[in-house]
């Protein structure tokens, strides 16, 4: 090498130092975009989806007529006579509020939601004695309407529109400025029951959660059971030999299986062959019982992994003080080895639970779906051996409906779903800190 | 290049080298190391000679592997580790600001305790260090200073006909020939070696040392170690640390048959250690 | 009596097994527990276990007989003709079963009394119709052996049932009497107790076996059933795929292979570059602060299930694209018709794949032994020198590893690709615009398993079966990708250990 000071960077070194510079850059782009992703993803959650849970009600009071709802009862379209109870009562409310309109009847209830006929029909008959008073409704805003408060609707569209026209946007405005038409909290999307595609202001998430929550109960009572079982035998008593080998080998191709195989198993084993022998309902229908048999056997790798871990962590000298004292194996595994462990069980538990949680791909194949508009189950053993459906399920089916406004139905879904996620994720990580233990 | 600055160090430097009687290599003045909180190496001085072999001996944790490391800057990979005082290389200080780390490793090669040859073939870890600093023009320059690398570390008869074999493949003492040979022919002007035959077997070990003797010729060489004898047989100037000082140094006989320090004797005479 | 009623019935004798086993035990030792040779609760569990275990045992190997023997004594009766026409054995019993299932629904509905059943005549009642109101669909009509076959099939299975029920109480008493005899306080209840309990740990582990077992069983009895349908060749070697529930479908698994292949690409060419740069970075130069944040950061991407991505697709990032290169579009290109495309599903799921990428290769480069760093960085090596040149050779087969992994996942993926890649197959032979250009809908393998067993075709339908020889393909890719990334993996961390 010449004879340079070493206080001047040559040339190559200069062209190197580029490179390397360069080189770093790359990587922080890398990581900028990994994050900028992430960051947009949540953005795009919570704008699309936070309006689901605000919308735009109607305020106004229908007297309940007697004669007008016997009338109503005998006819042969019952909702028809109650359209025009609210349409009248309507008119009332905006004449009061000094609007002045000229508006056709079938226009103006348009702008209230199509179930608020059966919905007053469902007050009126679970409420006969307030028959004769005046009761204060509120009454849902339709679609569009709710789309136009949101900012979703523009008027631009509105000479192409079938759905919404401008009179019917001028009246809202005058509506709102006089408080009769007000966005509000929704808590009917959280807990109310799945609308028709007609009517996405009414739809809720209400038998989503609770799917979800039958199919976790059976997740987390098979899965945890089975896992620690298993990851016991492992462990603790497993031989050297090639059963054991071939479980390992099993359990670590599992993990890997892609979600939809474990649908296809749970169609074919489930609901195809053990459900018809049988002869239960609990095993043919689409039930959360076998939904969560399938995220079971799914999860158990994941289970299975963790609790391997934490029972490794436990040091043998825990185990020979056992033993010398004369407990049996079993014993010591069962009064020391799985105390000691059960927080990284537990987390580990609640990790699997939240990757069943999520998971969409098996439980379309099973037909976890619930039909249009259908309740809840209503008894405990409905609940878990009754048609149900799922969160990720109904989000993927109101992202399937024609009409747009289910897609901020479903983004709010999406957001209810996290905040379960992240809920069982931040237990998990309280676990591990507060019960972490450094032996 | 042509900045008044640099014309004038360029002159310094000729002028300093034509007076260096002695020869100075690296000169180190009030050294301090710290590791965090922990003061590793404390106000070391020391003067090394090129065209020399000098021994850093003392026992485990006196601070010499990290003060050879601070030699040719290997300590700024590690995050807590911060250097002071001065450490001059041909009269450069090479923890000025200008300095590029890099260049510096080029000058002052390094040789690792255990044999770390890449997990490429033989010739690929001998052409690393010329391929990224550019010194063939092309493939048969590099060829040449492959094989001359390879003859200058004393393992070319044992690897000419498998050059592209994996350099893994060798055993211990020819993989530590072959790292010495992967330092030299980046051409350095000192080579450092941090304990270069603690992992090796006695023929291995006395194959190295030889061949340490042999480098004496062109570079300057700083070798740690934990073995007296192997100080004694290979080094003409020792430095003896002990608890991060540097307590004694001199010329190897006069340490080891008459060290000025109580220490130093204890050590040498197996009391310390 | 329902399996489930039996399955509480045997509960409920185990529950009452363990009380009087313990007082048994207590009784024969006077009170005295130390007396005893194991504790008293192990005495009460032993009774319950021979209460309830071999009962269980006995039931679990009686449904899957029955399901084997029952069909098939049927099966052995129905004319050879029948056989003909409906085009297969399994065929006709798939119908049978179903019409059977049918009239037990419909009992159960009140739809038809029970005692009726026998004299229903195909020529007298809308048997299909009646079915369909109990909620059952059947593909085809009725004819009258078929409708025999299932009276006999039905009155069979209740006949087995019955027996079933008998048997199994049976055994659950015998069990609860020999293990009460056995009761003394000399009887070594623990061991049988604890010998008991570890044969039900290896049951729990093999539970992995026979999931696998029941994977591979399932898949392949009805992909056998859809290639006697339909031709084997033609599935694995068809160049065209075109579904149609009403029949006449071609069901070549080239073309939605192809999409699969395709959209995993554009994955791994999003996912790859970004995943290894990152991880290069967070394990070479990021500050231990920047690692500790930036890392689970990353992760929280894999975290986040997929149907999130999906939606991302469908509402988001598809008409975003076509915001670019659809008709009046940002770049004033036409080259995309519909948000949904190849490039919007490989592109998100390449999102998706970043933290899989990021993490192994991570975990791996940091397996790298820092003698090799320092190596090159004694030799005057800058870190992007060595990082290129040293720690990714040394790392590679192991990045290949993770970059195999996240293969087999993109190829396994379903929601993103159902709700973002759209549902047409790639067409080989028109132009090269319908399976080359990233910007055309393009379907694959997983959205047709999910389409075609969603669908509204009869079960036994080959438009529907092809949906387990589909599965079955994509289970055996995906696992051959597996085994062979994890022994790379493996073989690549012994080295370094």
């Amino acid at each position: 090498m010449t004879q340079t000071s070493l206080f001047t960077a040559d040339a190559r070194t200069t062209k190197r130092n580029r490179a390397e510079k360069r080189f770093k850059a790359y990587g922080l782009t890398a990581i900028s975009i990994g994050v900028f992703m992430l960051v947009y993803l949540l953005y795009t959650i919570l704008s699309s989806g936070l309006g689901a849970f605000f919308q735009t009600r109607v305020t106004m009071d229908i007297p309940l007529v007697q004669e007008e709802i016997i009338k109503a009862e005998k006819g042969l379209l019952k909702t028809k006579a109650y359209k025009k109870i609210i349409a009248n009562a309507l008119y009332a409310e905006l004449a009061e509020a000094g609007i002045e309109t000229t508006m056709k009847e079938k226009e103006l209830l348009g702008i209230i939601s199509g179930r608020a006929p059966a919905e007053l029909r469902s007050f009126v008959q679970e409420n006969p004695d307030q028959i004769g008073t005046t009761v204060e409704f509120k009454l849902l805003a339709g679609s569009f309407i709710d789309g136009y408060m949101k900012g979703r609707v523009v008027r631009e569209n509105a000479e192409r529109s079938k759905n919404y026209s401008i009179a019917q946007l001028d009246l809202v405005d005058q509506m709102q400025k006089a408080g009769i038409l007000k966005k509000g909290f929704n808590l009917a999307f959280i807990t109310g029951n799945d609308a028709s595609e007609s009517s996405p202001e009414a739809a809720g998430f209400g038998p989503a959660i609770l799917g979800s929550l039958a199919m976790m109960i059976v997740v987390a009572g098979c899965a945890v059971t089975l896992g620690v079982a298993a990851s016991i035998f492992l462990e603790e008593f497993a031989p050297q030999n090639r059963f054991t080998d071939i479980i390992e080998v099993n359990i670590s191709n599992l993990a890997a299986v892609p979600s939809i195989v474990f649908g296809i198993l749970g169609l074919s084993v489930f609901i195809n062959y053990l459900g018809p022998i049988s002869g239960d309902d609990w095993i043919k229908n689409n039930s959360a019982f076998v939904g969560g048999m399938v995220l079971t056997l799914m999860t158990l790798p994941t289970v299975i992994i963790a609790t391997r871990a934490s029972l490794k962590a436990v040091p043998p000298s825990i185990r020979d003080a056992a033993l010398g004292l004369g407990a049996s194996k079993l014993q010591t595994v069962f009064h020391h080895v799985l105390p000691l462990a059960a927080p990284g069980i537990l987390t580990g538990s609640i990790i699997g639970l939240a990757q069943a949680l999520g998971e969409s791909a098996p439980l379309l194949l099973i037909g976890l779906v619930l039909a249009q508009g259908a309740s809840a189950p209503d008894s405990i053993a409905e609940f878990f051996a009754g048609p149900n459906t799922a969160m990720p399920a109904q989000i993927y089916q109101w992202s399937t409906r024609a009409d747009p406004a289910f897609y901020e139905r479903a983004w709010g879904g999406i957001i209810i779903l996290l905040v379960f996620l992240l809920t069982m994720n931040i237990l998990a990580v309280i676990l591990r800190r507060r019960f972490e233990r450094r032996w | 290049m042509t900045s008044k600055h640099d014309i004038d160090t360029q002159y310094n430097d000729n002028q300093t080298r034509d007076l260096d009687m002695n020869n100075i290599k690296i000169s180190a003045k009030k050294v301090q190391v710290y590791y965090g909180d922990a003061h590793a190496i404390k106000d070391v001085d020391v003067e090394i000679q090129d065209k020399t072999v000098t021994a850093f001996i003392g026992p485990s944790g006196c601070g010499k592997s990290t003060f050879l490391r601070s030699l040719n800057r290997m300590n700024d990979t590690i995050d807590i580790c911060r250097v002071e005082g001065e450490i001059l290389l041909d009269n450069e200080n090479i923890y000025d600001k200008r300095v590029d780390p890099v260049q510096l490793r080029a000058k002052v090669g390094m040789v690792f305790q255990k044999p770390n040859p890449f997990p490429k073939s033989i010739y690929d870890n001998i052409a690393y260090g010329p391929r990224i600093h550019g010194l063939a023009k092309n493939k048969a320059e590099l060829d040449d200073i492959v094989e001359k690398s390879l003859r200058r570390g004393a393992i070319w008869n044992e690897v000419k006909d498998r050059l592209h074999a994996p350099g893994t493949g060798l055993s211990g003492g020819q993989q530590q020939r072959l790292c010495i040979a992967r330092a030299i022919a980046t051409e350095p002007e000192v080579l450092l070696m941090d304990e270069p035959c603690s992992a090796l077997d006695p023929i291995a070990t006395a194959q190295v040392e030889e061949l340490i003797d042999e480098l004496r010729s062109n570079y300057s060489v700083v070798i740690v170690t934990h073995s007296m004898q192997q100080a004694a047989r290979v080094s003409q100037k020792t430095a003896f640390f002990h608890l991060g000082n540097l307590v004694e140094y001199g010329d190897t006989g006069q340490i080891f048959t008459n060290p000025q320090d109580s220490r130093t004797e204890s050590y040498i005479t197996g009391r310390i250690g | 009596m329902s399996l489930l009623n039996l399955l509480l019935l045997i509960l409920v004798v185990a529950a009452l097994g363990y009380f009087i086993g313990r007082s048994r035990a207590l009784k024969s030792a006077k009170g005295d527990q130390a007396a005893l040779h194991s504790r008293p609760h192990h005495y009460g569990w032993n009774v319950a276990i021979f209460a309830s275990l071999p009962a269980l045992l006995v039931m679990v190997a009686f449904v899957l007989l029955q399901a084997l023997v029952v069909p098939n004594s049927v099966l052995k009766e129905i004319s050879p003709e029948l056989i003909e026409s409906t085009g297969s054995r399994s065929l006709v019993m798939t119908q049978v079963q179903t019409i059977s299932n049918g009239l037990e629904a419909a009992v159960e509905n009140g739809l038809i009394a029970e005692e009726n059943i026998a004299t229903l005549d195909v020529q007298t009642a809308d048997v299909r119709a009646l079915i369909q109101e109990a909620g059952v669909v059947l593909g085809a009509d009725v004819n009258a052996e078929m409708l025999e076959s299932a009276k006999t099939l039905k009155d069979r299975v209740k006949k087995w049932s019955f027996i079933r029920n008998i048997l199994i109480v049976v055994i659950s008493l015998a069990g609860l009497i020999y293990a009460i005899i056995r009761t003394n306080k000399d009887f070594r209840a623990r061991n049988v107790v604890e010998n008991s309990i570890i044969a039900l740990l290896v049951a729990a582990a093999s539970i992995a076996i026979f999931t696998t077992i029941g994977i591979v069983l399932s898949m392949t009895f009805e992909t056998l059933r859809f290639f006697e349908l339909y031709p084997a060749s033609q599935y694995f070697f068809g160049t065209q795929w075109a579904a149609n529930f009403r029949g006449g479908s071609a069901l070549g698994v080239l073309p939605l292979l192809w999409g699969t292949l395709y959209i995993s690409l554009i994955a791994l060419a999003v996912a790859v570059p970004i995943g290894l740069f990152a991880a290069i970075y967070l394990s070479e130069y990021a500050s231990p602060l920047m690692r500790s944040v930036a890392k689970p950061t990353l992760e929280v991407l894999a975290g986040i299930p997929t149907i999130v991505y999906g939606l991302f697709a469908l509402t988001t990032f598809g008409p975003f694209l076509l915001g670019l290169f659809g008709k009046g579009g940002a770049l004033g290109v036409e080259w995309m018709a519909d948000g949904r495309s190849v490039l919007t599903a490989g592109i998100v799921m390449g999102i998706m794949l970043i933290p899989f990428v990021s993490s192994l290769s991570d975990d791996i480069i940091n397996s790298v032994p820092q003698a090799m760093r320092d190596g090159s960085y004694g030799l005057g090596a800058t870190q992007s020198e060595t990082v290129r040149q040293v720690i990714l050779p040394a790392a590679l087969p192991g990045v290949v590893g993770a970059i195999l992994l996240a293969a087999s996942r993109a190829i396994g993926e379903t929601m993103i690709v159902v709700m973002g890649a759209g549902a047409t197959a790639a067409i080989f032979y028109e132009s090269p615009d319908r399976f080359i250009n990233p910007f055309e809908i393009m379907t694959t393998i997983t959205t047709r398993i999910v389409a075609q067993l969603t669908g509204d075709g009869a079960f036994n339908s080959p438009e529907t079966l092809v949906a387990f020889a589909l599965g079955l393909t994509l289970f055996c890719l995906t696992l051959m990708l597996n085994v062979y990334a994890l022994y790379i993996v493996r073989k690549y961390q012994e080295r370094y250990v």
